[in-house]
């Protein structure tokens, strides 16, 4: 820096009208993400280095066309029904209308939903950006706006809302934006996840007995699919996704992600353990050894949501682990046998 | 073998009974002993008057592990353990701040406990299991500035320490001040036969010289020895009249050799009295440091103050050099630096004054991370007196304080200068760059009845306390 750009840069001490000033924080709205349209923030980069295939653009035009002429269709269909049936009675034309607006109007209000529960994800990711690049950066001004817009995230839920009046007393003028990102992290998440870890907890035990007792494959097979969608949809609720169809799709699909590139879940060195441990297990028994894997499945998938859902990426520290699922796993054969 | 090394050896032994007798009572009920001492008007009473307040009233602690997690139960007062040191006087310190006309409370003198009784929920499930309430008692230990820098005088012998002491007073800011004892110091001999007229009449010009060392504004920070300024109980005593002086060691009558062995009768009977009944017993230790003070003093009082720094830093690098020092280390294993007053500038200062602090004591940090203590640095406010604001000057966003300064009673907003992130803090051809000005308690402090309002101090805590309350 030179002398000149110095001076020019530099501003003496002074003092200044008291009324002139303005207090900190600045409430500032958000901006609201345009649904459809993909918001310019960082997101996780396991997540963007799924994208950008060239292929994927050409499957989206396919789809879209496609869906274009089932709409197409589905139209022409409906209104050929329409005046079919008026032709044959009003009655019969009137009931058909009336069957025919009221699927329209709940397909409607399905897909409003949908796009909102995509909507809160992608939210959810934006926050995570944002409070990846403030813990980071340690400025100071911009933690207010986040802690803003977290409490909008969570407005409404009955039980947050006295941790939220905590965090507000909590937070002051003088923390930097990294202090209120880890204040957030304590205060409201670090019980989000006591409860997701809860859940997970009893959705792999509840995997590891159905498969360790049911009579056939098959049985076992579904029980553990439906008890893990359901799993990831509680999970993704608790943290304030509320997903619905197209959400816990996506969401899976974000989670397979997560699992596969960034391999969040665990290190080489538990997936050792974990391997030890259930084959020790199936050592007594071949069906509660595949139901401790099956439950130790299901807890890596919990897991997983947690992290895929969270608004603040897990630190170091409070990093869910498998340990006390394990734990409570491995006895499962004294408990059923 | 000197006869000091045996006097230290009996020390050690003496030491080594009580941490046995110490460490016994700590296994029946958790003890822990926080020394809390300030360099320059650093704001000590405030902040243990703070850190009181915040425990009692457990309302404004969210960075405190046990507090986040509802394990905390209460805190109260309980009787002191030591009956011959004066109680910290937290109520009527209190009443200061809070009072209808708050103003900061009258400096302390000397050395004061405060012993709270913190009870809380074991985190483990272990230790639940074992008792389901735990107690911790903590012991607050507030003693000067000055006798921490006392401690590493009993490493020098009395030329050493003449030496440095007399280099430092020929050079600016220190010239001016110590004038008539330099003057002094040259026109007597020191070889010739000791008079104790002549031994009182230079200690109390050098006492004189150390006064105007404090009193100047700014403030300069080093000074030794210590009781001289703050002589606590022994006024006038023969053990505080002596000072440095010039050459080597002389005659067994002369001035030079009275002076030197009531140097070492000073270190014996007032410094390592300190070490042994106060210091060595210490588990976390928090120096506070007014490094916008210095800022505001200029380049000269903030190298003063780096100095003073490095000095204070001296006590915790237990185990460095020998094996005579490791016996006599103390058992400290957490040492905070805090810039005090961080309330005074804009929040967003608050990392830069962080990393000057920092910057300061990088050197020994290293060191003493190695052998001895943690150590960690903060930018902190006991009370936090004003407000971050946003203000317009000439098209430009300004982050100022707002805040009613000592001795007006309308709020103002200050622009006090800023911090540049890096060590640089006195760009070349800006004499004054800063000016911080002090502020006054903020009315109604605390009324809400959750304690006082801080910056940090709730993650200094945590640092000094967080792993005994697991």
């Amino acid at each position: 820096m030179t002398e000149s750009t110095r001076d020019r840069d530099w501003i003496a001490p002074m003092e200044l009208d008291p009324d002139g000033s303005a207090p900190l924080p600045v409430e500032e709205e958000a901006p609201e993400p345009v649904p459809g349209v993909e918001p310019e923030v960082e997101r996780l980069p396991a997540v963007r280095a799924m994208r950008g295939a060239g292929g994927s653009r050409v499957g989206r035009w396919l789809a879209g066309a496609l869906a274009a002429i089932v709409a197409v269709a589905l139209g022409f269909d409906t209104a050929d029904l329409l005046a079919r049936s008026f032709a044959t009675s009003l009655a019969l034309g009137v009931l058909v209308a009336a069957a025919v607006s009221v699927a329209v109007v709940s397909a409607g209000a399905m897909l409003l939903r949908e796009l909102r529960s995509l909507r809160r994800l992608r939210r959810i990711e934006e926050l995570r950006g944002t409070a990846d690049r403030l813990e980071g950066e340690a400025g100071h001004g911009e933690g207010d706006r986040f802690a803003g817009a977290l409490a909008r995230l969570y407005d409404g839920r009955p039980d947050l809302e006295p941790v939220l009046v905590r965090l507000k007393d909590a937070i002051t003028d003088a923390h930097d934006d990294a202090e209120v990102v880890r204040l957030i992290d304590r205060e409201v998440l670090a019980g989000l996840d006591r409860a997701a870890y809860q859940l997970t907890l009893r959705a792999s035990r509840d995997t590891a007995i159905a498969t360790a007792l049911s009579p056939a494959a098959v049985i076992d097979l579904a029980v553990v699919l439906w008890r893990n969608l359901k799993l990831v949809r509680e999970i993704a609720t608790l943290y304030g996704v509320r997903p619905g169809y197209f959400g816990s799709l996506r969401l899976l699909r974000r989670m397979l992600a997560n699992l596969a590139v960034a391999g969040v879940a665990e290190s080489a060195h538990h997936v050792a353990v974990d391997a030890l441990g259930g084959s020790l297990a199936a050592a007594i028994s071949t069906r509660v050894g595949q139901g401790v894997i099956n439950g130790l499945l299901t807890a890596r998938v919990g897991i997983t949501a947690m992290h895929t859902c969270r608004p603040v990426a897990f630190g170091p520290h409070n990093r869910p682990s498998l340990g006390r699922i394990r734990t409570e796993l491995l006895t499962l054969p004294k408990q059923v046998l | 073998m000197r006869i000091q090394d045996l006097t230290d050896l009996t020390g050690a032994g003496t030491r080594l009974f009580d941490q046995l007798g110490d460490a016994a009572g700590r296994m029946l009920e958790g003890e822990i002993r926080l020394g809390v001492t300030g360099l320059r008007r650093a704001g000590k009473t405030v902040f243990v008057t703070a850190l009181v307040d915040n425990l009692l009233k457990a309302g404004r602690l969210p960075f405190l592990d046990v507090m986040a997690s509802g394990r905390f139960r209460a805190a109260r007062l309980k009787p002191q353990p030591d009956a011959d040191v004066p109680r910290f006087e937290y109520e009527r310190h209190l009443e200061a701040l809070t009072g209808p006309a708050p103003d900061w409370p009258q400096p302390t003198r000397g050395i004061s406990q405060l012993r709270l009784a913190i009870r809380y929920r074991p985190g483990s499930a272990l230790r639940r299991a074992v008792q389901t309430a735990s107690t911790l008692n903590l012991v607050v230990v507030d003693y000067p500035g000055e006798w921490l820098l006392d401690l590493p005088l009993l490493r020098l012998s009395f030329a050493q320490w003449s030496t440095m002491t007399l280099d430092m007073a020929r050079h600016p800011p220190r010239a001016p001040l110590s004038a008539d004892w330099l003057a002094w110091a040259d026109s007597i001999d020191p070889a010739a036969p000791a008079e104790e007229e002549d031994a009182r009449r230079g200690a109390a010009l050098y006492t004189a010289y150390l006064h105007a060392c404090r009193r100047i504004e700014p403030g300069l920070s080093l000074i030794q020895p210590g009781r001289f300024v703050e002589p606590g109980d022994m006024k006038n005593a023969p053990l505080l009249t002596f000072c440095p002086l010039p050459g080597d060691r002389r005659g067994r009558h002369s001035l030079w050799a009275l002076m030197e062995e009531r140097y070492d009768a000073y270190k014996t009977s007032v410094v390592r009295r300190f070490f042994t009944e106060h210091f060595a017993r210490l588990d976390r230790q928090v120096v506070l440091i007014d490094v916008l003070g210095a800022l505001n003093a200029g380049p000269i009082g903030l190298a003063d103050m780096k100095r003073a720094l490095q000095l204070s830093l001296e006590p915790f690098r237990h185990g460095s050099s020998g094996w005579l020092d490791w016996l006599l280390g103390t058992r400290i294993d957490r040492v905070l630096f805090a810039a005090t007053k961080a309330d005074h500038i804009a929040a967003s200062q608050h990392g830069n004054l962080k990393t000057l602090l920092d910057g300061f004591v990088a050197e020994a940090r290293s060191h003493i991370r190695f052998e001895g203590a943690a150590v960690e640095t903060m930018a902190l406010a006991s009370l936090k007196c004003t407000d971050t604001v946003i203000t317009e000057h000439e098209g430009r966003q300004l982050r100022c304080v707002r805040g009613i300064p000592v001795g007006r009673d309308r709020p103002t907003v200050l622009f006090p200068g800023d911090i540049p992130p890096g060590h640089e803090v006195f760009p070349p051809g800006r004499e004054r760059p800063y000016s911080f000005l002090s502020f006054k308690p903020p009315a109604g402090a605390g009324a809400d009845g959750r304690g006082l309002p801080h910056v940090r101090l709730d993650q200094a805590l945590q640092f000094l306390l967080g792993d005994y309350l697991e």
